[in-house]
Formats: C-alpha cells, structure tokens, sequence
C-alpha cells in the first residue's frame, strides 16, 4: 500500500516535469495458442497444461523523459500484471525505473520476458521458469531498477544493471511474487538485490558475454511439509556467467548458474548448494525454418534442501524443436523434450503458435 | 555582436550549401537529408546516432527525447532507410524494434505515408526528425536541414 502511494506520488511529480512534452505511446500484443501431450512419464503429476491460450499485451506512454511501461498476461489459466514500471530516461544510456520489474539476473527473462513470439523454443529453461509456474529462482521483484551502458573498448558496448526490491515469499505452492495490485497484508516479503554486468562487440549486437549476482532474502508462509515446516527463512546467494554467439544463421546461448543458501530453520541452519547450467543453439534454414536444441542439467541438484521445496524442478532435460516464421510476425513451432525432475521423468510434445501484432 | 556575426556567416553557409545542393538536384540526382522543424533544438546528429534513433533507441538532446519518424512517402526510401540508416534488412530491422518494446519499453518510430502527413509531424512536435528529399523541403522555411544523408 505505502508502495503503491509511493509510485502515484512518483507519477505526479515526473507528469508536472514533464509537462509541454507530447504524450507518445506504443502498444505491442504477442499473442500464442499451444497444446501438448506427455509419455513415458514416472512421475504423478508433471503440471503440464494440455491447452494454454494466452494474450502478452505491453503498453508505453512516454511524455518527455518520463515513461509508463506495463506488461500483463492474460491466459486460460491466469491473469497477472508482470510488469508496472515508472521510468525517468536520465540519458541516453542510463534509465530509473520504480515499480514491478523483472530481475536482471535472469539471462532468459531478462531478454524474452512473457511474449512466446520472440523466444525459438516453446519452453524456457527450468532455471528461469517463473515462480507461479514451478520456478525455483525470484523473477519478480518491486523496488527499483537502473539499467545503463557505455562504450567501451574502441566501440564495444558495457550494459550494466542494478536492482533491489521486494523479493518473493516461499509458499506451499511455490515462490509467490509480491502483488502490487493486491499487496497481502499477512505477508512476510523481504528484500534482495541483483546485478548484471556485459559486454558486447557494439551496442547493435546480440552476442556478448556477462557476469550476474543476486542476494535474496527468501521469508517462509504456511509451508506444512513436515520437512520444511520448520523453516523461516532461505538466504540465497546467486552467481552466474552467460555468454551469446549470434552470427548470420547460428545462435547459441550458454548460462550457468551457481546457487548458495543458508536455510534458517527454528533449530538449526543448513548450508546449502548446486548449480545448473543450459545451453541452447539455434539455426536459420531455407523457407524461414529455425532448428533449435537445447540441453539443461545440474550439479548436487538431487541433494538440495532448497530443492527439495520445489518438487517439480527440472533437474536435467534436453529438448529439440523446429519453427517456422510466416506470413507477417507469425510462426509455428513444435518442439519434443525429454524431463527428469526430482522425483522421476517424462517427454512432452507440444506445438505452438504464435505471434506479435502492433 | 560577435554572435550576431557568426549567425550571419552560419546562415551564410547553409544558403550556399542549399544552393549548391539544389543545383545538383536540379541536374536529376536525388539527395536525402535529415530534417526537423526550424526551432527544433537539435543542431547535429552523427551517423551512429541517426541509427540509434531510427532503431527506436532514445536519443536526447537538452533532457528531451528525440521523435524519429520514419518517411515512407516514396518507395524508393525503404531500401535507402534500411541500408544507410539503420543498416539491416526488414526482418532483423522489426525483430530489433520488437525486441527494444518488449525489454525496454521503447517507442517505435511513427511512420508517415505522405510528405504532408510528414510536414504535419514535423511542424507539430520540436523534438520530431525525418528524412526527405531535398527537393521536398529546400525552400521551406519551417524545416531545417541537419545533415545530407544519402545521394545519388
């Protein structure tokens, strides 16, 4: 609630500094329908939805160096705001922005975000999935975010951003971001800060190489698991390195990431780790086909405690895919994989359409 | 004084630069100069930033953002925009633009299909920037020209 005054008053005070500048807007929808189908499964449940029709609509308004930006999804199975952003264009490398934002410590988000038309592959990593989706890392956090850049190095490019807010909570169900629209007022959120840091060979490229950080204070509500009733809070500590190659027809993308959590249980603390790392290639045939394959895998994933709160996560999975782009901003795109979680496994097909329209 | 005088040698240069420019138009070759309103606040824009706008990156001058706009009154513009402006065919050209409003929230550049609709923008809005040609713009007093862009 204070936060929500705190963004109208914001609001206020960039309109008046910004008045005599032409309001400008821009509005993107990225539309996509899939459906899919599981075999060979070992495990009871694998949460797949068999149909998800779903609309992205992003919407800008800028008057001057003053900017609205905001993301919702609405699906068959959910309706969130994802992003609300104020952001005050400092220059033209360097922006402010307060609101809900997506954390810059996720490689995959921080460039895909929710449109389906703008990844290759249906699916995203296990390690970047979103919270209400069986994610094990924060995604969403409300606070404040700046992002900038330099040149650098006879014309290379230096992106950099930094962010801290309120961090998600860990529920019974999973990570639960916090909800500007609807803020509870039982909750326990608590703070967590990131950094990202890249480099590229110029400010037009998508190749590049980068280093991220995070520190997240992960508060516990209503977890009932015998296992983890005990537990108050998870302290966790995220390092990652990530690199893109994207040339004439190939694209291949490479992320680790290396977790370390203290769990603060009422009795003890339990020092906890692992990593997981992906790599996905990609490749541009004849008649607008794209090949796609990624490979997704772990170390000491089966032996985390922290883990173990998350019984879906994907401890390995290897998946492969085509896509076609037709017509205008449209494409079809079909993808197999191949899952093991923690508890067993399974393979999933599925088949996508999807799209952007202005 | 002293300023008054550079103005005058300033205007100066602009008439001959206009003239010489015209005189080669006049000859059948085509010039495509960067242009906005004649009290815009903008006085030079390099190649890279001239770019950088028309991929809808923000460009600012004096706090405020510029507005591109994109001329496509004529045919013969596109494959000009694209090779000597943003330097990338359509499809990777929309996947930027799409890629900067999904990330960043950036503003595409407005498009105008007629050089009236073009003036309109341009007479309207202090912080807008086109791309005309010249025999579109070289007597109008509204408009400025910033720099020559591409000839023939």
């Amino acid at each position: 609630m204070r936060f929500g005054r705190l963004l109208s008053l914001a609001l206020l005070l960039s309109w008046q500094l910004a008045r005599g500048e032409p309001l400008k807007y821009e509005f993107l929808l990225l539309p996509s329908a899939e459906g899919a189908g599981t075999f060979d499964r070992t495990v009871p449940d694998t949460q797949i939805h068999a149909a998800v029709v779903q609309a992205d609509v992003l919407l800008t308004l800028q008057q001057g160096p003053l900017k609205l930006f905001s993301e919702y999804l609405l699906s068959n199975h959910e309706g969130d705001l994802e992003r609300l952003q104020l952001g005050w264009q400092l220059s033209d490398d360097t922006v402010i922005w307060l609101g809900r934002f997506h954390e810059p410590g996720s490689v995959w988000n921080h460039d895909h975000h929710h449109g389906q038309y703008l990844q290759t592959s249906i699916t995203r990593p296990a390690i970047e999935e979103w919270e209400d989706l069986g994610g094990v890392l924060p995604q969403h956090f409300t606070g404040v975010l700046v992002e900038s850049g330099a040149d650098v190095l006879n014309g290379r490019r230096l992106r950099m951003a930094l962010a801290g807010g309120i961090a998600p909570q860990i529920t019974e169900e999973g990570l639960e971001a916090f909800d500007l629209i609807h803020p509870d007022t039982d909750s326990r959120h608590q703070l967590g800060f990131q950094g990202r840091l890249s480099l590229h060979p110029n400010e037009f490229s998508e190749s590049g190489a980068g280093l991220l950080l995070a520190d997240d204070e992960l508060t516990t509500v209503g977890l009932i698991e015998p296992a983890a009733a005990t537990l108050d809070h998870v302290h966790l500590r995220l390092y990652g390195l990530f690199a893109t190659y994207a040339h004439a027809d190939w694209k291949v993308t490479a992320t680790i990431y290396a977790a370390d959590g203290r769990m603060y249980y009422t009795t003890h603390r339990h020092e906890d780790s692992f990593s997981v790392g992906y790599i996905q290639g990609e490749y541009r045939f004849a008649y607008d086909l794209t090949g796609f394959a990624r490979w997704e895998d772990s170390i000491g994933a089966a032996s985390s405690e922290y883990l173990k709160l998350f019984d879906r996560f994907a401890r390995a999975r290897q998946v492969a895919g085509l896509r076609w782009d037709f017509a205008h901003r449209q494409a079809l795109t079909v993808q197999f994989a191949r899952t093991h979680t923690l508890e067993g496994q399974y393979s999933d097909i599925r088949l996508q359409w999807s799209a952007a329209f202005f | 004084m002293e300023c008054g005088v550079l103005l005058s040698i300033r205007r100066l240069i602009w008439v001959i630069f206009f003239g010489l420019l015209t005189v080669n138009a006049g000859a059948g070759s085509r010039t495509l100069v960067l242009v906005v309103r004649a009290d815009s606040k903008l006085v030079d824009l390099d190649s890279l930033a001239v770019r950088k706008l028309f991929l809808g990156l923000p460009v600012l001058v004096n706090g405020s953002p510029l507005h591109p706009v994109r001329n496509r009154s004529d045919a013969d513009l596109d494959p000009i925009f694209l090779q000597e402006i943003v330097a990338m065919s359509q499809s990777a050209y929309d996947r930027q633009t799409l890629i900067g409003v999904n990330r960043q929230g950036w503003l595409r550049p407005t498009e105008a299909t007629s050089v009236g609709e073009l003036l309109n923008q341009l007479y309207a809005d202090p912080n807008a920037v086109s791309f005309m040609w010249l025999t579109d713009v070289a007597h109008n007093p509204k408009v400025r020209v910033i720099r020559v862009l591409w000839g023939d």
